[in-house]
């Protein structure tokens, strides 16, 4: 699974999912792409289950680009623990994900399989998310305003 | 290619709650610029810029810009767009002379079936998506194409190999790989995973800026 190698502090506070994406959001390595339309924080492990459910549809050929990394630790209290003593310890890592964000991106295969691997990808994904295509490609048109 | 004319607003409040405001009464705030012109904030009617731009020469319709009394030559420059809705919410517009080379990138359509790499079971890789070329704006074509399907497994065409129009020149490195053809790769991952005599799977590579 995906985490840091190493951090400079061990926890974090868990901040605010205000708001849309600052960036990532245009399918750029790839033809196709499964975009965020909700936030969320997304484990390493749920990235891991899209990942494999993509790449087991797609069979052979095809190129995954994976556009987020779980770099946020999350901590958790031990069961049946009092409160207090201070944070728990780093159990996981997630990825922060706004609205607009594209999580991941597949080229080399036709819009047919792209859009049944996806689609089993986002079942593993916890908010809504769709697929999308890079502008130009297959039945897009290249300037939609 | 015959211009098309586009009536702007240049009393357009600056802001985004202003600019909030405008695009939900059916305007998009927009700036005009370049030539040694002053920058001026305008703004321009969603449908309009919608049937302006349109057409079949697409984001590179030369436009003929009405700002008050003024009439600029000018090109949409680049367009932002909402991150989920995907609608327009800023233009700039860029003024240009008609005898003048701009440079401006062009989609690259492939077009052909790579027979030869898909009965191998490789994958075409398009590296490059849009060719920085150089023109005058009227000859600007909407996209470039490029024909693979004489690809084999380990050739790449370049950027070279892409048959231009007349009066467009490539503004960039030639030797640019834009279309790569891989062998069949294998996910130590995958195989593992699914046991022996498993197919290759999908490869997964992370984007340089994955954050």
């Amino acid at each position: 699974m995906l985490m840091p190698r190493k951090t400079k502090h061990r926890k974090q506070q868990r901040g605010r999912l205000n708001g849309m994406t600052k960036g990532g959001e245009t399918v750029t390595f790839g033809d196709f792409g499964i975009q965020a339309m909700e936030p969320a924080w997304i484990t390493a492990r749920q990235i891991e289950a899209a990942r494999i459910a993509m790449t087991r549809h797609v069979k052979r050929g095809g190129k995954v680009w994976i556009r987020v990394f779980p770099d946020k630790p999350v901590t958790e209290k031990p069961a049946e623990t009092r409160m207090g003593s201070g944070k728990g310890n780093p159990e996981h890592w997630v990825a922060v994900v706004r609205p607009g964000r594209i999580l991941f991106e597949l080229a080399g295969v036709d819009e047919a399989l792209a859009r049944g691997a996806m689609e089993r990808a986002i079942q593993k994904l916890p908010m809504k998310a769709r697929f999308v295509t890079r502008p130009g490609v297959g039945s897009t048109a290249e300037v939609q305003v | 290619m015959a211009d098309i004319t586009l009536v702007v607003d240049p009393a357009r409040p600056t802001g985004s709650r202003s600019s909030g405001r405008l695009r939900a009464a059916g305007r998009i705030p927009a700036v005009v610029y370049g030539h040694g012109i002053e920058p001026i904030s305008v703004s321009v009617d969603a449908k309009d810029l919608r049937h302006a731009l349109g057409g079949e020469a697409g984001s590179r319709a030369l436009l003929n810009l009405v700002i008050g009394d003024g009439e600029h030559l000018a090109m949409a420059r680049q367009l932002q767009r909402h991150p989920v809705r995907h609608t327009v919410i800023h233009v700039d517009f860029q003024v240009v002379r008609r005898d003048e080379l701009i440079s401006a990138q062009i989609p690259i359509v492939l077009v052909g079936d790579a027979v030869a790499v898909h009965r191998n079971d490789g994958t075409v890789d398009q590296e490059m998506t849009v060719l920085t070329v150089k023109a005058k704006p009227a000859d600007l074509p909407p996209h470039v194409e490029l024909d693979i399907s004489n690809l084999e497994v380990g050739d790449s065409l370049r950027a070279a190999d892409i048959a231009l129009p007349a009066g467009v020149e490539l503004d960039g490195d030639a030797d640019s790989p834009v279309v790569v053809a891989h062998a069949p790769r294998t996910g130590p991952e995958d195989v593992a995973a699914a046991g022996e005599g498993a197919e290759p799977a999908a490869a997964v590579t992370e984007p340089p800026d994955a954050s």
